[in-house]
């Protein structure tokens, strides 16, 4: 028994692209786990590491070798490998000769599934030392890693994310011998870049326990989390020192964590006067441009400072916080400028320009998307309100919804889109009303994503979205399996949050066929066709919605079973079940729910329930429920009244005969069990329930 | 640093370094790539390394010389390396050096920038290199040029000139940046980019949103257009022919800027430049190297 030594793999590259970080790291780690075990080499799994330069990888324990395997070899039957003589035939010979043993170890067997008995031999395969098998499996792994963009450099035909320099390769302290695209394996590898300025030695690392410490020294953090945990810290520490706090972006806190080597928050200033930018407009340049955190003071405004990551331990001449603002100046010089041209004319002014901006190919442009949208806003904000100057300003936020895309600031930053548009309109005037809905209709973006905080801006987001989802189903774009180019679903699910959370009576069905209604006739397909697939959609959307919102499966199931378009009701019916889900009574109800169904699954019970028909007492008392639960029509307690219901049913199937001789009998019985089933599934079919 | 200094000292550099020094190509064009000793450079098998000045006209981008930061016209320094060598980095790295740049007190990245150029059927992987939070180089490995797969692959390294003066200066306009000093008998006269440009700049930007002839250049699209396969198809020549895909590329972007050419013309009219492109690289490669597939062609660094 040998012991386990810990395993080590360094590729240093150039710069790898941070978005491939990750998904590299762990399909190596998965593969290289699925291989030791095909080699009998039980493992963990690996610890992965990154930086930008670096893709790394240690443990598990693996021991020094594979341990020696048996295999059986079945081959010819016996007649053929001995003789009537009972010596060898050249046949039985060859087949020792093919496992390398001597006749004499040749067994004769009848294996399963063999009609007479064979000759077998049993090998053992000596487990071979783990470093070789590393040493001949590792360029294969490597090799076989899916890059999406990847590329040749030099004369080399070997394609990977980036050139890769040098290769750290240990099993224990021995380096694996292993060469890719011409680099050989060693036990050292290179720090961060400017460390190396002062220190030209490679940075030696003698174990794979060292692996961290060694490159600490030279300028690197090769764990990903110790990093994001450092800048988060920093952050905080900086903020705090100006009596502010850090706009979260945990997004931006990621990006910094990978794109660094060792990092150190760099705290710089910007002139005050460019706080006259909306703050969305700085959030995002500072973001997109500097990828940089704003500080906001205790009232929520934002403070003339930012927050930047440098890739290095100080910034000793103080040249990192210098450049990092000259840039930010010039970048906000832009956006001022962009700020002060865009508002040189009013926003609805690029109304018509937005004939020339295609939204898609079929529905034509921004500007016939926009006519739609009005459309659809004045159907529906008419049948929810009969104030004309109410419905007046609904159709005046969509009108100017989609203006923004003609403007520079949002041609500099597409992800203003709305926000801008809503800042303009503030600036000229507008209703609070107007503004607002057409800043917030792009919400929610995705499912962490708040809502529009005003109905009209609900009202706004709802019809837009409608518009591209019915739109594009419309022309043939539906989305299949993991494709969804035009972000449909995302869409579709905020139609339905909408609904959901707003309590808004309008049903999927309504929507679609107003919606369609308004497309008209630059639909391709069918509408029945499109009705048809947009239903299914919206009912694959609702149900993830009952997911989203935390139910249990079983309440989901049964729930969206008993009718999905109704998202008030359905919500309601949830609801109720959730809290009744607990209720004792219910296991039983549910029990007695299947039998019912079981009961009526090959009858056609009849709807006209006669009560005077029915014998015993059991079958009376369940007819009175019956008679309640029918004239209940609040979901809570018709739960409540069928909680009530669970004992006499119990009673009911424990002493009635329901496919009884009498048939007028058995028709009142099975029609009472028909109209009961009606009344579960107001709520719930409770046969899904589980 | 003077712009005429920072020009200097990097063509000292790379000449020290084994590139031949090349000069700007006297044709309008959007990007150092378009220059022929890239464009052609970067195709084939045979070893390659040329560094050069070229002018960038990009007329969407002329702000009348009022903008600080934005010009129709700048100068980039290009660097191409067949094949890119294991050091390209460093050699980078040191060129900075060379610039008077102490990187041990600078925070240096190179952040993922991948390059496309849709009208030379050419793109490549790399970074753009950021110092201290600027944008200061791109970097990049082809892959691709004039649709052809490359083979050795080259490295191209482009310096923003101004962008990098302005930085190390402190300048806040890049108008007041000096271009380089005029001595005479009289004394010492400091010229800034401003006295040589900002007119230029004025004027320029003018043309391409207000007075360049809408119709004309639609007409001269297709003139270039035509002539350029004429030359490549009458006569096989690749370099008047490319001269005129380049024509074809400047005047398109003068349309664009002009506001002349709609979302859904767009991709068609790239692809009427591609096609040129693409077909003189093809004829380029066949006169080089007798084929038009550079893994076919003879052993690396070229055997003709």
């Amino acid at each position: 028994m040998s012991t386990a030594k810990t395993f080590l793999l360094e590729l240093h590259c150039e710069e790898i692209p941070a978005r491939f970080l990750t998904p590299l790291t762990e399909e190596f780690a998965t593969a290289f786990v699925a291989w030791s075990q095909n080699q009998g080499l039980a493992s963990a799994a690996l610890k992965t590491f990154y930086s930008p330069r670096k893709l790394a990888w240690r443990g598990p324990g693996l021991p020094a070798s594979q341990p020696d395997q048996t295999e059986t070899q079945v081959g010819p039957p016996q007649r053929m490998c001995v003789g009537e003589d009972g010596k060898p035939t050249i046949q039985g010979l060859k087949f020792a000769e093919k496992w390398g043993v001597d006749f004499s170890a040749v067994r004769f067997e009848q294996p399963a599934g063999k009609k007479e008995p064979c000759a077998v031999v049993t090998i053992t395969k000596q487990g071979r030392p783990t470093v070789d098998l590393l040493a001949e499996a590792l360029p294969g792994l490597i090799a076989g890693l899916h890059v999406p963009k990847a590329m040749r450099w030099g004369n080399s035909e070997f394609e990977f994310v980036r050139p890769i320099r040098n290769i750290l390769c240990l099993f224990g302290d021995q380096v694996v011998p292993i060469t890719v695209d011409g680099v050989a394996a060693t036990n050292t590898t290179w720090g961060h870049r400017l460390y190396h300025r002062d220190h030209p030695a490679p940075v030696t690392v003698a174990t794979p326990e060292a692996y961290e410490s060694a490159l600490e020294t030279a300028g690197v953090v090769v764990s990903v989390e110790a990093r994001r945990t450092r800048i988060a810290q920093q952050l905080e520490t900086l903020a705090a020192e100006v009596k502010g706090r850090v706009v979260a972006d945990a997004e931006l806190l990621d990006t910094l964590a990978e794109i660094v080597e060792f990092p150190k928050i760099v705290r710089g200033e910007f002139p005050a006067d460019f706080l006259e930018l909306p703050k969305e407009v700085l959030v995002t340049s500072l973001r997109e441009h500097q990828k940089s955190f704003c500080i906001e003071g205790p009232d929520g405004a934002l403070l003339p400072c930012f927050l930047t990551a440098a890739n290095r331990t100080d910034d000793p001449a103080g040249f990192v916080k210098a450049g990092n603002e000259w840039v930010l100046k010039a970048r906000l010089y832009d956006a001022r400028f962009f700020f002060a041209e865009d508002r040189k004319h009013p926003l609805s002014d690029r109304l018509e320009k937005l004939m020339a901006l295609t939204f898609q190919r079929e529905l034509g442009s921004y500007h016939d998307k926009t006519g739609r949208v009005v459309a659809l806003v004045k159907n529906l904000a008419s049948r929810m309100s009969d104030d004309t100057d109410h419905i007046d300003r609904a159709l005046e936020a969509a009108r100017m919804a989609k203006c923004d895309l003609r403007t520079l600031m949002v041609g500099e930053f597409p992800e203003l889109q709305g926000v801008m548009g809503g800042e303009y309109l503030r600036h000229e005037g507008a209703h609070e009303e107007v503004w607002m809905a057409v800043k917030e209709h792009y919400r929610p973006v995705g499912a962490d994503d708040a809502l529009p905080g005003t109905p009209m801006g609900c009202l706004l987001s709802l019809c837009d979205k409608l518009d591209t989802v019915a739109g594009c189903f419309a022309v043939g774009l539906i989305p299949t399996g993991s494709k969804d180019p035009l972000a449909l679903r995302r869409a579709g699910q905020g139609i339905v949050r909408i609904l959901w959370e707003r309590g808004w009576a309008f049903t999927p069905a309504d929507l679609i066929e107003v919606a369609l209604r308004v497309v008209g006739a630059k639909a391709t397909k069918p509408a029945a066709e499109t009705t048809e697939a947009l239903l299914a959609f919206f009912k694959d959307r609702v149900a993830y919605q009952l997911e989203l919102a935390g139910y249990a499966g079983s309440v989901r199931r049964s729930a969206l079973a008993a009718g999905w378009e109704d998202l008030a009701d359905l919500k309601a019916r949830c609801e109720a079940l959730s809290a009744f889900a607990e209720d004792a009574r219910f296991a039983s109800l549910a029990q007695s729910a299947k039998r019912i169904g079981n009961i009526l699954k090959d009858e056609t019970a009849s709807g006209d329930f006669d009560s005077a028909l029915l014998t015993q007492d059991e079958e009376k008392v369940l007819a009175e429920h019956l008679g309640r639960l029918e004239a209940t029509g609040d979901q809570k307690a018709l739960l409540a009244a069928l909680a009530d219901l669970a004992a006499p049913l119990e009673a009911f199937f424990n002493a009635v005969m329901v496919k009884c001789e009498d048939p007028a009998l058995r028709a009142a019985r099975l029609s009472l069990l028909h109209r009961l089933r009606l009344a579960f599934l107001r709520v719930a079919d409770f046969s899904l329930w589980q | 640093m003077h712009i005429q200094e920072l020009i200097l000292r990097l063509q000292r550099f790379w000449a020290d370094r084994g590139c031949l020094i090349g000069q700007p190509y006297d044709l309008e064009k959007g990007a150092g790539t378009m220059n022929p000793l890239t464009f052609f450079g970067a195709l084939g098998s045979k070893p390659w390394n040329v560094a050069y000045v070229e002018p960038s006209r990009r007329p969407a981008d002329g702000r009348y010389g009022e903008n600080p930061f934005r010009v129709y016209k700048h100068l980039q320094f290009q660097v191409i390396l067949k094949p890119s060598p294991a050091k390209v980095q460093d050699l980078y790295i040191e060129s900075l050096e060379a610039l008077g740049i102490d990187l041990t007190k600078h925070d240096l990245r190179f952040e993922e920038d991948n390059w496309e150029s849709p009208s030379l059927g050419a793109w490549g992987v790399g970074w753009q290199v950021v110092l201290d939070g600027m944008e200061i180089s791109q970097f990049t490995y082809f892959q691709q040029v004039g649709g052809l797969d490359c083979r050795p692959v080259s490295a191209e390294l482009t310096y923003g000139i101004e962008r990098i003066c302005m930085f190390l200066g402190g300048y806040d306009n890049i108008f007041d940046l000096v271009h380089g000093e005029v001595k005479t008998d009289d004394g010492v006269f400091p010229v800034t980019y401003g006295q040589m440009r900002q007119r230029e700049e004025f004027e320029l930007s003018a043309y391409s949103f207000e007075h360049a002839d809408i119709d004309l250049h639609r007409s001269l699209f297709d003139a270039f257009e035509k002539e350029g396969w004429r030359l490549l198809k009458d006569h096989g020549h690749f370099l008047s022919a490319y001269e005129q895909a380049l024509k074809m590329s400047h005047t398109f972007n003068v349309l664009d800027a002009r506001g002349a050419v709609s979302t859904t013309e767009r991709p068609g009219i790239i692809k009427r430049v591609r096609d040129l492109a693409c077909a003189c690289a093809r004829a380029y490669l066949e006169h080089q190297e007798g084929t038009v597939a550079p893994a076919e062609a003879p052993g690396k660094g070229g055997a003709k």
